[in-house]
This record gives C-alpha cells, structure tokens and sequence, in this order.
C-alpha cells in the first residue's frame, strides 16, 4: 500500500475553485499595478492607511508587494517568511510587461531587454507594540 | 480604424474581432483569441510562455535587432491622402517585407547551425566512448594473445612437474 494521492493542504490553492478565481469580477492586482505601488509616494499611502474596519485587520498591516491584507503584525511578519511572498519578490524583481513590448515583438521596433529591479520586503514598523 | 496587437501572443486584433479588457484602473488590453484572453486571466506571463512572440523574442529564437523592424510604427500623426504617397508607401512596404522576410530565415538559419555543430561533436564523442562494439578492444592482437597463453602453459606445465 503506498501512500494516498494527496490533492492539497488547506494552504494550497489547489482545492478552491478556479474558475472562479480566474473572473475577472475579482481580479486580484496585476504585477505591473503593483509595480506602480511600489514608488515611494503610493507605498507610503499604502503601507500608512486609515482604519477601515471593512478590511481585514482595519488595512492597517498591508503586504506592498502580494497586495494583502493581515491581521496583525504577527501574521504579516509571519507572511514575510513564506515561499509565496519570496516567490512574489522573485517575479517583480523584473520589469513589468506592456502593450509595448507586446507591439515591439511583433515586428514594431528592435527588442529592448527588461530591466530588472531592486525589490526587498517593506521595512517592519516596530511601534505598533 | 488600425490593426492593433494582441497584448499576450502579439497577433494582429482585426476591428471586430477578439476581446478588449478595461480594467478597473482604465488601462486597456486587447486579445486576439480566447486563448490569450483566458492566458491573461491566469495571470500568466507572456515572456515565459513559450507559444507567444515575447517568448521568441526574449529567448533569442528570433532576429530581435534589426533595422528591418523600425519601419512599421504607431504614427498618431493624419496624413492627407495623396495617391502618389499612397502608391511609394505601398511598394515600400512590400520592399521591406521582403528584406524582412530573408533577414528573419538567415537569423533561423544561423541559429540552426549550432545545433548541426553540437551534434556532430556528440557524434564523434559516442564513437569514441562506445569503440569497444564497433572494434574489439584486442582485434588484431590474436598472435601476442595466442604466445602469452602458450606461454603461461609452459609456465604451469613446469610448475606441475617441480610439484610432482
């Protein structure tokens, strides 16, 4: 007897339903929109937002770069060291894609290589406790 | 009215045809087929998807720089239609397609030659490694083989004897 076929944890994405995650109704955020929350004035707008208790954790522990919400410090620091954030880092560390890379591969201008970018993990607040 | 490209394969988007996604910070991409509708929904990545232009172009399998390529453009300027323009710009287009085309298959061409050559040093490494089938490791040596035996047997034949 060997082992069972095992489908997922309750952590893998494996078990929800995809098509549903695929609509567009709720589209999560784009690589290149998050690309351009990363720029100083729009990261500090995001990372020091007012209580909303309609988010989770009242938005006030924000991941930049997965574009998450959490409910303490605690669970944001333990998401820090998870393989989805570093995976997360892992792609925006290059340039996003657009339309016109799109129109330059299709014969409209020479290929320009993507630049890559310095990504690093939002700087922790300790004042919260 | 323009042809515009498809955003994930770079295809051409005919007026009528394929899907536009506004999404809800206003920027627009256009899709050519389901296909890369549903590809863009996924989230995936057009660079490293290996069916899209992107991806040849990225992983060098296509002639990426050339001078060839700087012809066709955005031009959001109106030009006054005049027959002579039309007709000039009509035959330049052909022309360059035709540069295009040739500069694009030498590109191929020139890549595929690696390969040949790649190949061809496997080749002769394979024989080299697998000599042993082809030629037996002692062909041609049967006469040393045949006296060192004759040889040994003396030499047991000898022993033999002092033992008696």
């Amino acid at each position: 007897m060997g082992k069972s076929k095992q489908i997922g944890n309750h952590n893998s994405d494996k078990k929800k339903n995809i098509s549903k995650k695929w609509k567009t109704k709720r589209r999560t955020k784009d690589l290149d929109q998050i690309h351009s929350d990363m720029k100083p004035e729009t990261a500090a707008r995001l990372l020091r937002q007012e209580v909303d208790y309609d988010v989770t954790g009242c938005a006030q522990h924000y991941c930049l770069h997965c574009a998450r919400y959490f409910v303490d410090m605690r669970s944001l620091k333990e998401h820090f060291r998870t393989k989805l954030h570093k995976k997360r880092l892992k792609q925006l560390r290059e340039e996003p894609y657009t339309q016109a890379e799109a129109e330059r591969a299709a014969g409209m201008g020479s290929y320009i290589p993507p630049k890559t970018v310095e990504v690093q993990t939002q700087p922790i607040e300790e004042d919260m406790d | 009215m323009r042809i515009e490209k498809c955003y994930f394969c770079s295809g051409p988007v005919y007026p009528g045809h394929g899907v536009m996604f506004v999404r809800n910070d206003c920027k627009t991409f256009r899709f050519c087929k389901s296909k890369c509708h549903k590809n863009f929904k996924k989230k995936r990545n057009p660079r490293k998807t290996r069916w899209t232009k992107a991806f040849r172009k990225a992983a060098g399998k296509e002639l990426t720089v050339d001078n060839s390529l700087e012809f066709e453009k955005r031009r959001n300027i109106p030009v006054k239609y005049k027959r002579e323009l039309w007709d000039k710009t009509v035959e330049a287009m052909k022309k360059v397609e035709e540069i295009k085309v040739k500069r694009q298959a030498a590109f191929i061409m020139n890549r595929l030659k690696k390969g040949k050559q790649l190949e061809k040093a496997e080749a002769i490494n394979e024989v080299k490694k697998n000599i042993h089938l082809i030629k037996a490791p002692h062909a041609g040596k049967a006469k040393q083989l045949e006296d060192k035996m004759v040889q040994r047997l003396q030499e047991d034949v000898e022993m033999g004897d002092e033992d008696n």
